[in-house]
């Protein structure tokens, strides 16, 4: 049962991130959507997609994607199961980083 | 109603509004002078037979008619499959079956389909009264045919000023006079032969 999925998606400009939001949040399992553009070249953009809701169906949502022309980059969080777990600091983190 | 959804965003997403609307403006303007170049040419030519008429008037409308969808499709799917294929290229995917696909095939239509239809049914709607020649005098009906074709032009004119939100009356004006020029021209001719 995935109920948070972060999305990294490269678009075209068009169909926008308005459409492209409404899209997913009717897809089943989905209660809510939030995009953001974070870059924007001369025919693509950058977007991060994050969903949250009770059962979110992965392969749906890639193929909704793909029907409106976008790509899945990476997948970047997933949160299943019946409660959200957020991410915790851990010191390992900032060595990581170094 | 899903259907018309589905119109409403390859619409959108393919950008076609503002083309199909050159394109009908265009060619409905082409449409109606061209009726009413038929209209008062026959005129002049002192031949106002309504068979003559209306033959020469469909013939003009179906060629252009086609003319206009065959011309505005192949060209606006050359364009759309360029702009799809560059499009594949920075996305590194094929969009063919997606929206984009979709939309883009739709918009190659609906122009042709606009560009056909606009100067057809402007320059049927001008020929109108002769197929009810029966009831109504020639000259009435060539009146009448010219009334119409310059009330279209007006339209036009003022669909523009409309679209450009600017004044309605004065754009519709300066198409009017374009035909009015036309129709001035053409009698000019008949005093001069």
């Amino acid at each position: 049962m995935i109920r948070r999925l972060v999305l990294d998606v490269l678009k075209p400009h068009n169909p926008g991130i308005v459409d492209l939001s409404k899209e997913l949040s009717e897809l089943d399992g989905v209660e809510g959507v939030n995009i953001i553009t974070y870059e924007i070249d001369q025919k693509v953009e950058n977007v991060k997609i994050i969903l949250g809701g009770s059962n979110i169906d992965f392969k749906m949502v890639r193929e909704k994607l793909e029907s409106l022309g976008a790509v899945i980059h990476s997948v970047d969080e997933v949160a299943a199961g019946t409660r959200i777990v957020e991410e915790v600091g851990t010191p390992q983190d900032k060595s990581a980083r170094l | 109603m899903r259907f018309l959804e589905r119109i409403r965003d390859y619409i959108r997403i393919s950008r076609v509004a503002s083309i199909s609307r050159r394109y009908f403006i265009m060619n409905a303007f082409d449409g109606a002078m061209t009726s009413l170049g038929i209209v008062v040419g026959a005129y002049v030519a002192g031949a106002p037979e309504p068979f003559f008429i209306i033959s020469a008037g469909l013939g003009a409308s179906l060629a252009m008619g086609l003319s206009g969808f065959v011309g505005a499709y192949v060209t606006e799917e050359a364009e759309r499959t360029r702009e799809l294929d560059s499009l594949e290229r920075a996305m590194l995917q094929n969009l063919e079956q997606s929206v984009i696909g979709k939309a883009s095939r739709f918009a190659s239509v609906w122009t042709g389909a606009v560009d056909g239809l606009s100067p057809a049914l402007s320059s049927i709607l001008c020929l109108v009264p002769f197929f009810f020649s029966s009831l109504l005098s020639v000259e009435l009906a060539i009146q009448l045919s010219i009334v119409i074709a310059l009330f279209i032009l007006f339209l036009l004119g003022a669909f523009l000023g409309k679209v450009s939100s600017r004044n309605m009356l004065l754009h519709g004006t300066k198409l009017l006079c374009v035909g009015l020029a036309l129709t001035f021209l053409l009698l000019v001719f008949r005093t001069i032969y």
